[in-house]
């Protein structure tokens, strides 16, 4: 029916030029790093009947006697999460408010604060937690540490952020009526910036819980430590209860967070 | 005066503020989390100290062997790249079946979104641990185990950036005879690019940190010599090692947010 040749909707015919340029500079960096991942198809190919192997292996009886064990050391994961959490909130509000342009107390506040924030979420948890695990010992200590000092770095940039864009109109209203300094920040910037905190919260607290759950590979507490010793000495009766039991608690706080989310926006 | 006071009518009772027993319900909670973990405050105060002390003795780099330092950032940002290179393919392949709107039956929808899901919940160390079994060492296994992981993260935010977008848009695709496939390709797709180049670039920024510590595990990088000074108390090498990967993620991190401003 129709005799025109096919050719892109753009107005010459030819692809858009910035999409094509993106992609051509994605695929020369991707072809140039090839050697230096080692990529190697035989290789590849020869990792596929190992995989069944792999996951045949995972049907096996589970370790029931193990299963108290699992529920602690799950327990202790999800406590983790919860206090290293609740301890970045606290910390990160009054940096969030100092680290955001308009809320700021002096510019010079708010470029430190913004720089000692991006610095605090460079490094993954696990460095700080193999840093902390070397100070003050094994146990869930180190692992609350390290998770609290990172997330105190996205949770201050994620307020700041949220505190930038509220309108600026109410924040006059509540001037006009004489506010201090503390009861501008706490009634006028607050409140209109609250829904997006509970968003940053919810997702903090899920990072936080599949973070928590690979500390324990440096000693700092929780699943992890479990998850990797199964996972070296073959000990397939652990591992999937283990594994299954990671997925059914990040899933539901995954479930949950979104709902709420939902709700609140 | 006083007549006209009593005259008037009472004060509405003032509504409940329920802050209070939620902050205390909180702090109860925090409470029993800390007797249960046998957190002991004096212990970290009484170990301030020795923190400071332990933490001074990273105060002199080491840059030495600041070249082999170079080659293994180059693989752990190789892998970075690749593992976001699999998740944007996978991802891509995913989200218009993860996205209600796009998605040709509900049952396509709930597979997409399960496999999403799944993904996603497994944390990319264990995904490592696995892949390093059946691959080897190297770094191969590391990026397979990023793209897996990330995938399920792109992919979602995919299909929710296409879910939306204005139902018009696609109305007036498939008014004009498009296939399903062509709306995808020419209303989802153009609708979305940016965002969805934003979350590319938060992606790739996610997985480079993460490959820096995926090491741990025999997946390549700079982790693995990261582990091994730590292991072996060469403070000056690990030192050296962390601000050379603090120096990377920095600049990463601050072109990404060049960029983001950039397609803002």
């Amino acid at each position: 029916m129709s005799s025109s040749k096919l050719c892109w909707p753009t107005p010459n015919g030819l692809p858009a030029l910035m999409p094509t340029v993106v992609l051509a500079v994605s695929i020369l960096l991707l072809v140039m790093s090839a050697s230096s991942v080692e990529l190697n198809l035989v290789r590849l190919f020869n990792a596929i009947p190992r995989m069944f192997d792999f996951a045949g292996n995972l049907f096996v009886t589970p370790d029931w006697e193990y299963l108290p064990t699992l529920g602690t050391n799950m327990l202790q994961t999800m406590e983790m999460t919860f206090l290293a959490t609740s301890i970045a909130l606290v910390i990160s509000l009054p940096l969030g408010v100092m680290a955001a342009k308009n809320a700021s107390p002096h510019p010079a506040i708010f470029h430190a604060t913004r720089n000692l924030l991006t610095m605090m979420r460079a490094l993954p948890e696990l460095v700080w937690a193999l840093v902390f695990v070397s100070a003050v010992g094994l146990g869930p200590l180190p692992g609350i540490m390290a998770l609290s000092f990172v997330t105190i770095g996205f949770m201050g940039k994620f307020f700041a952020e949220s505190i930038e864009v509220v309108d600026s109109r109410q924040v006059e209203g509540v001037v006009a009526h004489g506010a201090s300094w503390l009861q501008l920040r706490t009634f006028a910037h607050f409140p209109q910036a609250f829904p997006d905190f509970v968003g940053t919260v919810m997702y903090i607290l899920d990072h936080n819980l599949r973070a928590a759950a690979i500390l324990g590979l440096v000693g700092a507490g929780g699943i992890g430590f479990d998850l990797v010793m199964a996972m070296r000495m073959f000990d397939y009766g652990r591992l999937l209860p283990i594994a299954i039991s990671i997925y059914v608690v990040v899933t539901l706080l995954d479930r949950a967070s979104d709902k709420f989310r939902r709700r609140l926006i | 005066m006083s007549e006209q006071i009593i005259s008037r009518p009472p004060l509405p009772k003032k509504p409940f503020n329920p802050t209070p027993v939620w902050l205390s319900a909180w702090l109860a909670l925090m409470w029993v989390i800390v007797f249960d973990l046998e957190l002991s405050f004096e212990t970290l105060l009484y170990g301030v100290q020795d923190i400071f002390e332990y933490l001074s003795r990273y105060s002199t780099p080491n840059f030495e062997d600041l070249s082999r330092y170079i080659e293994l950032l180059a693989q752990t940002l190789a892998t970075a790249l690749w593992g976001s290179a699999l998740a944007f393919v996978v991802a891509v392949v995913l989200a218009p079946f993860a996205a209600r709107n796009l998605t040709p039956n509900p049952f396509a929808y709930r597979v997409a979104r399960e496999l999403l899901n799944f993904m996603r919940a497994m944390p990319d160390l264990l995904l490592a641990l696995i892949f390093v079994a059946a691959l080897g060492l190297g770094p191969l296994p590391g990026a397979l185990a990023l793209g897996v992981h990330t995938a399920g993260f792109l992919g979602k935010f995919f299909a929710e950036s296409f879910e939306r977008v204005d139902g018009g848009v696609y109305e007036a695709l498939s008014a004009t005879g498009a296939s399903r496939m062509q709306v995808v390709m020419y209303a989802g797709w153009p609708s979305i690019q940016r965002e969805a180049l934003g979350y590319v670039l938060y992606i790739f920024d996610r997985n480079v940190r993460m490959a820096s510590v995926l090491g741990l595990v025999g997946a390549g990088g700079i982790g693995l010599a990261l582990h091994d000074t730590l292991r072996m108390f060469n403070y000056d090498q690990s030192a050296a090692l962390i601000i050379v990967i603090l120096v990377t993620i920095l600049i990463i991190d601050y072109l990404s947010t060049w960029l983001r401003g950039k397609l803002n």
